[in-house]
């Protein structure tokens, strides 16, 4: 590209830049929200104000419509990967088959390493939720918008944003824990789980905490228009990403650690088989 | 409820991540992981056979120098006889060859005894010869010439009489 090609492109995008910012100025709410500050922060805890229909059968809170789309789309691409990819698997992978492979690789291998007598189960377990997490928290980037029954329209949040989905998620988690326990140590692990009885309310607060913060200050800094330029890119994307990968891995992790340790039978184990 | 926890939306989200452990269980955690046990059980496999034809060969090479060094002992052994059986044929030879070398050198002897003893018979008739043949030489020069003349037809006619018979 010569200079005068360069000065040329420069010139247009700079025009373009100066007419968006002007429209933005000029058609944005800026000068008075919809919606004070401490509701928007209030509703993104809470939800209580924005809620939406749910095949016209109930209201429900943004995560679960969230939460069925994440599965809708993890469902589409497990069936393309299922029908198309799989079949063609090679000896020698190539990169797609090399990502799928130590997805499911690292999973399993965190389940064998926490639980070495029985893992089959957990690390089937523990690739659902570290996908989940993921990709439901990937989600929220994708910003996409619905009619909530207040008349507004609200972009989709995180799944595990919601209090309700933590809990869930908690709760799934450990009922996996306790069916492990019983299956390794019969009553005497579902004693030894239910002795943590604190453990899945700790699991979904922290899930929550830590999607919540994150949703929290994204919400924080879009809501002034002065913030909303550059700033979203590392603060949104940056610490959404780093949320996917840091709450996939401390779930799934925690949920593997209290696995093995309610299902691992005492006693030496000979020739690598339970006593 | 506080914080709005809504028991029927945790139950929504429940059954939203039942359906979702099904889905990526049978559509890609089993398939994926069956198709990785399926290739470490091959891979498995092939490590083994491979180990086994090398403990089959290293058996084999075993075998093989067992019967070398095997080999090696009887052919030193044979060669053993064979040298014992060759010294002993040379020594009977060197024997043989000695005894007739002492037979020959008996022999020889015998003969140049035998010899020699014929040289000195004929030597000593011939001195006896010369030594007569010089007397009558002597004796001739002191008598007569007619006397050898008598004599010497007498002798002639003993020695033709003695010839006829």
């Amino acid at each position: 590209m010569d200079k005068k090609k360069r000065t040329r492109f420069l010139i247009i995008i700079g025009c373009i830049l100066a007419v968006l910012l002007v429209g933005i100025i000029l058609t944005g709410n800026h000068s008075g929200h919809e919606e004070p500050i401490k509701l928007v922060m209030k509703d993104a805890v809470l939800h209580e104000e924005n809620r939406i229909n749910f095949l016209g059968i109930m209201l429900v809170n943004p995560a679960v419509i969230s939460a069925y789309t994440v599965t809708a789309i993890i469902f589409i691409f497990a069936l393309i990967v299922r029908l198309f990819v799989i079949p063609r698997f090679t000896d020698a992978p190539g990169k797609f088959q090399l990502l799928l492979e130590q997805a499911v690789g690292i999973f399993d291998g965190l389940a064998k390493s926490n639980s070495p007598q029985r893992n089959k189960f957990l690390g089937a377990y523990v690739f659902t939720a570290g996908t989940y997490i993921f990709v439901g928290t990937m989600f929220e980037l994708l910003g996409i918008m619905v009619p909530a029954t207040s008349g507004t329209a609200i972009a989709l949040p995180a799944p595990l944003a919601d209090i309700n989905g933590a809990i869930s998620m908690g709760v799934f988690s450990y009922c996996v824990i306790l069916s492990g326990g019983i299956a390794g140590n019969k009553i005497k692990g579902a004693l030894g789980t239910l002795k943590d009885f604190s453990l899945p309310i700790s699991m979904s607060f922290r899930l929550f905490g830590a999607l919540l913060s994150g949703a929290l200050v994204t919400e924080l800094v879009y809501y002034y228009i002065t913030t909303s330029f550059v700033i979203p890119v590392l603060v949104a994307v940056m610490f959404t990403m780093l949320h996917a990968l840091i709450q996939a891995y401390v779930l799934t992790m925690l949920t593997a650690l209290f696995y093995g340790e309610v299902c691992t039978k005492e006693g030496p184990i000979e020739d690598g088989k339970i006593p | 409820m506080p914080l709005n926890i809504d028991p029927q939306q945790i139950l929504l989200h429940l059954f939203n991540l039942v359906l979702l452990f099904g889905i990526l269980y049978v559509l890609l955690y089993k398939p994926v992981h069956d198709f990785m046990d399926k290739r470490e059980e091959e891979y498995a496999k092939r490590e083994k056979s491979t180990k086994d034809a090398l403990d089959d060969a290293e058996k084999l090479k075993a075998e093989y120098e067992e019967k070398i060094l095997t080999a090696q002992k009887e052919t030193a052994m044979e060669r053993a006889k064979a040298s014992a059986a060759s010294e002993s044929e040379r020594e009977k030879i060197i024997s043989d060859a000695h005894e007739r070398a002492d037979k020959i050198v008996s022999d020889a002897r015998d003969k140049a005894q035998a010899e020699h003893d014929r040289l000195i018979a004929r030597a000593q008739s011939e001195i006896a010869e010369y030594v007569s043949k010089a007397a009558e030489k002597i004796v001739m020069r002191e008598g007569d010439i007619e006397d050898d003349f008598d004599t010497f037809f007498e002798s002639q006619e003993v020695k033709k009489d003695n010839d006829n018979g």
